[in-house]
């Protein structure tokens, strides 16, 4: 499998300000509520200035329940080679990522892995800073 | 004889100041990063939004991001100053920002917060800026023409423009509404607010620098930082239609956070 990894590029925070205002994550998500999420992507709403994912999870009784995942903004999924076409619409994927401090059927999506493996990670930090 | 040339007078007055040619060329896109190929479906990717020092395995990068911006701001020396009595506002307007910016919901970011546009399109008598990350335009007039007395109040502003010297162009911006921020800080401003925005060219280099105007809330007119801007070479470039804003966040906002 081939992976691209893109280092740290020319800082987006510091790119300008034609990117659009971002809410604060930490105001809706809980980086110590991980969470995973197993499903079909219904639908992959590619907005500003977050874009969305929407999942439908099976559990064993056979109940569907929806839930909405929040990624990067377009323009930074873009900088990092991804378009809409790499968020698996239709298909069934494993998706990680971080709860809604609301605990509704809400979270942030750190990363999607597909059936046959690949997976696309869209998130945040410094590789260099490792503990 | 004395006729003829109170008419020539007039003319020269009142033609174009581009029919002169002697104005600087703006055309071109300015300060827009080249896209990396995209992947291929079935491909792994894996990129980080960079975060310098904070692990993304182990720190909580949510809240480093809000950190790290706040912390970067508060270190700019460069700030609008307001008026004493204004100041509590600022604070309380910036405290609630998560929840007050009018950015956050879909809002244009308006001049001067959009920053430069991202192509200028010149043509004799007038100049139009897009703005690529939000589909926007502005319709800058440089045939001498004064602000237009009929248009409502906006995001953007009324915008005219002259040249000035062989390298530059100076856009006077009035009839703002209050509706934006000029920063994240709580940074707001009345419907008095002026913006003059000059674009000097040289060579391939754009330098874009706003300054701010507005005695209702302002203690001292603010200038911003200049900001450079590379042309663009590669037609690999061109501007794309940028996808909508569509807000969902809001109500799942539950502290106050914000970067």
């Amino acid at each position: 499998m081939k992976q691209i990894a893109f280092g740290a590029v020319a800082s987006l925070l510091l790119a300008g300000a034609s990117l659009s205002a971002h809410h604060s994550f930490a105001a809706e998500f809980d980086i110590n509520k991980p969470i995973t999420l197993s499903g079909t992507v219904t639908k992959v709403e590619w907005v500003n200035p977050h874009v969305y994912v929407y999942l439908d999870v099976k559990d064993a009784s056979g109940k569907v329940t929806s839930w909405s995942l929040s990624s990067l903004g377009p323009a930074a999924a873009r900088r990092a080679g991804v378009t809409r076409a790499n968020f698996g619409q239709g298909q069934t994927v494993t998706i990680n990522g971080y709860h809604a401090k609301d605990n509704s059927n809400f979270a942030f999506m750190r990363k999607m892995t597909f059936a046959d493996g690949h997976s696309v990670e869209l998130w945040l930090g410094d590789d260099e800073a490792k503990k | 004889m004395k006729k003829a040339f109170l008419v020539a007078a007039f003319l020269v007055v009142s033609a174009p100041p581009f029919a002169g040619a002697q104005t600087v060329d703006l055309n071109g896109i300015w300060g827009v990063a080249s896209l990396p190929p995209a992947v291929k479906p079935g491909q792994s990717v894996r990129w980080l939004l960079p975060l310098k020092g904070t692990d993304p395995n182990g720190d909580d990068v949510f809240k480093a991001l809000d950190r790290i911006q706040v912390n970067n701001r508060a270190a700019a020396p460069n700030k609008p100053e307001y008026k004493p009595s204004l100041l509590a506002k600022v604070k309380e307007l910036s405290d609630k920002q998560g929840v007050l910016d009018p950015a956050f919901y879909c809002k244009p970011q308006g001049v001067p917060r959009m920053g430069p546009p991202s192509q200028i399109v010149q043509t004799p008598g007038q100049l139009v800026f897009l703005y690529g990350a939000s589909n926007l335009f502005r319709i800058v007039p440089t045939d001498g023409r004064p602000h237009r007395a009929d248009a409502d109040p906006s995001y953007m502003g009324d915008s005219i423009g002259r040249f000035e010297g062989a390298d530059t162009l100076v856009v006077d911006v009035t009839n703002f509404n209050d509706d934006t921020w000029l920063g994240s800080d709580g940074y707001f401003h009345s419907e008095k607010m002026r913006v003059i925005e000059r674009f000097t060219r040289k060579g391939d280099v754009l330098t874009y620098q706003a300054t701010v105007e507005d005695p209702e809330v302002l203690a001292k007119p603010w200038v911003q930082n200049a900001r450079e801007l590379k042309l663009s070479t590669s037609k690999a470039d061109a501007l794309m239609e940028a996808p909508p804003c569509v807000e969902h966040d809001a109500p799942h906002i539950v502290t106050l956070e914000h970067h």
